[in-house]
């Protein structure tokens, strides 16, 4: 249970930095997962548990093709923001989140540091 | 001719009985299952069809998700179409961890889980502790039924992560609260006074009055029925008219029942022929035109379907409990057994009839009378709406 916790932690605290590196940009679940290599259950969780915090604002796409379903986008709202701005700032977490490689294990690792 | 025959024919002769006794409810439930299907396949089939294995298990996956959560499974879907249709193993991993976050959402704090689940085990145990001193008769009951409850509660705060819940109304949490206490009242009524009954006239043997299996299907039946009067799933709740035709149908079948039992006395000579008459013919009557009358009046299968679900869930307690009320009854005025007036049986006996009878009749006749009443219902509805679109036409 205590792992998994932590686990679900890093997951949030990974998705926060990584939307915090454009905070002014929407954007989408499958290029999270993508980009933090993490899998999908452990991104929505994420992302719900940020959205039920007020951390995140999410929108549906306004203008979606006709051969697809709008998507759903992503943001930090303003109390993420500085959410985001406090765990860079912190000790134990980078200040420049670029990229979580492999996964998330105990601590994200992170390229370029 | 000799016994081998003699048995093989006896067997033959119990299994066509058998089968003309069950042939009616078998071709019912036939009936019944090819409306659903038909009914399903217009609904959602033919969208699911077009869907490939991924997109199905994600579909059915946030089916059940919360009222509150709802915007996240379109959007888990809406990015699975993001996943080319010919990588299949990216879909199917992408698809099978969105199917994980919609079974598991993130819900209440762990914190408030872990109380809820504490809760639970310290009522169940402190359930069979009192029981089993108390009354030994009920220790299979009443742990079981706590135990669901304190489950089913602890499973609805982990998954949901606000406060409240979507309630179904007055009428369905007092009818169904109502039942489940006169059940839970009657039960201990009954096991305190007669715990086990004589049945003089066959074995001269002294029977349980509640059975462990008895006891155990009887506490899930409660328990479900009382979590889905409390806190419905939400496709349950948003048809106002199948929930209104519901209480009453529910009503409609407790009255009938009370109604029929009373004039039984009429007849007033233990050995009448009961109440197995009236579990025939009652939901024919009831649930049948209601679930057609709420499928004309809310114009789709959909409300008759959930019309009669709300029926049984709130009538089957409610049944019990009218059951038990009434064998005391007549245990007192000198008759026999609710079910087929039989004598010589102690009045213990109508405890498992009360649990096992109302159960294989509303499961076995209501339902399968419901969906073909619903079907019947909602055709008409077609029709008039076919008709006045008809008269709006020839009118423009």
């Amino acid at each position: 249970m205590a792992s998994f916790t932590r686990l679900s932690a890093q997951a949030t605290t990974a998705v926060i930095l990584a939307l915090a590196e454009q905070p002014a940009t929407w954007r989408y679940g499958h290029e999270l997962c993508q980009q933090l290599d993490l899998k999908p259950g452990r991104l929505y969780r994420a992302l719900m548990r940020l959205a039920d915090r007020g951390l995140l604002e999410a929108a549906w796409e306004s203008e979606a093709p006709a051969d697809r379903p709008p998507r759903h986008r992503y943001r930090l709202s303003g109390p993420g923001r500085v959410h985001a701005a406090k765990l860079a700032a912190g000790p134990s977490v980078p200040a420049k989140p670029a990229r979580v490689v492999g996964g998330i294990g105990r601590r994200p690792r992170l390229e370029g540091t | 001719m000799n016994r081998d025959k003699r048995i093989g024919l006896l067997g033959g002769l119990i299994a066509v009985v058998g089968a003309v006794v069950l042939a009616p409810f078998l071709w019912l439930w036939a009936v019944a299952a090819w409306l659903l299907w038909r009914a399903w396949w217009r609904q959602a089939g033919v969208r699911l069809w077009a869907l490939d294995g991924p997109a199905r298990l994600l579909a059915a996956a946030t089916a059940t998700l919360p009222a509150d959560r709802r915007d996240w499974g379109a959007a888990m879907a809406a990015e699975l179409a993001q996943v080319p249709v010919q990588e299949r193993a990216a879909r199917w991993r992408f698809a099978t961890g969105c199917a994980r976050a919609a079974i598991f959402p993130p819900g209440g704090t762990r914190a408030a889980v872990g109380v809820a689940g504490a809760l639970a085990v310290t009522a169940t145990a402190a359930a069979a502790l009192a029981t089993g001193a108390v009354l030994p008769a009920r220790r299979v009951f009443a742990p079981t039924f706590v135990g669901l409850l304190g489950g089913l509660a602890t499973l609805a705060v982990a998954r949901s992560h606000r406060a409240g819940w979507a309630w179904p109304g007055a009428a369905i949490t007092g009818l169904g609260l109502a039942g489940v206490a006169a059940c839970v009242a009657f039960l201990g009524y009954y096991l305190a006074e007669f715990p086990a009954y004589h049945r003089a006239r066959v074995t001269a043997a002294t029977l349980v009055s509640l059975p462990p299996v008895t006891a155990a299907v009887l506490a899930v039946l409660l328990a479900g029925c009382l979590w889905l009067a409390l806190r419905p799933p939400r496709w349950l709740l948003p048809d106002r008219h199948a929930r209104r035709f519901g209480v009453g149908m529910a009503v409609a079948l407790i009255a009938g029942f009370v109604l029929t039992t009373s004039r039984q006395e009429l007849g007033d000579q233990p050995g009448s022929e009961g109440m197995v008459f009236y579990l025939l013919i009652g939901p024919i009557l009831v649930v049948l035109t209601g679930s057609a009358a709420a499928a004309a009046v809310g114009r789709s299968f959909r409300s008759g379907l959930w019309a009669c679900a709300w029926a049984i869930v709130l009538g089957a307690p409610l049944l019990i409990a009218a059951w038990l009320a009434e064998a005391l009854r007549w245990y007192q005025q000198g008759q026999g057994t609710v079910l087929d007036g039989a004598g010589g049986l102690g009045v213990g006996v109508n405890l498992g009839d009360a649990v096992w009878w109302p159960l294989v009749f509303l499961a076995l006749w209501a339902v399968p009378l419901g969906v073909v009443g619903a079907a019947v219902g909602s055709a008409r509805a077609r029709r008039r709406r076919a008709r006045e679109h008809g008269d709006l036409a020839s009118t423009t």
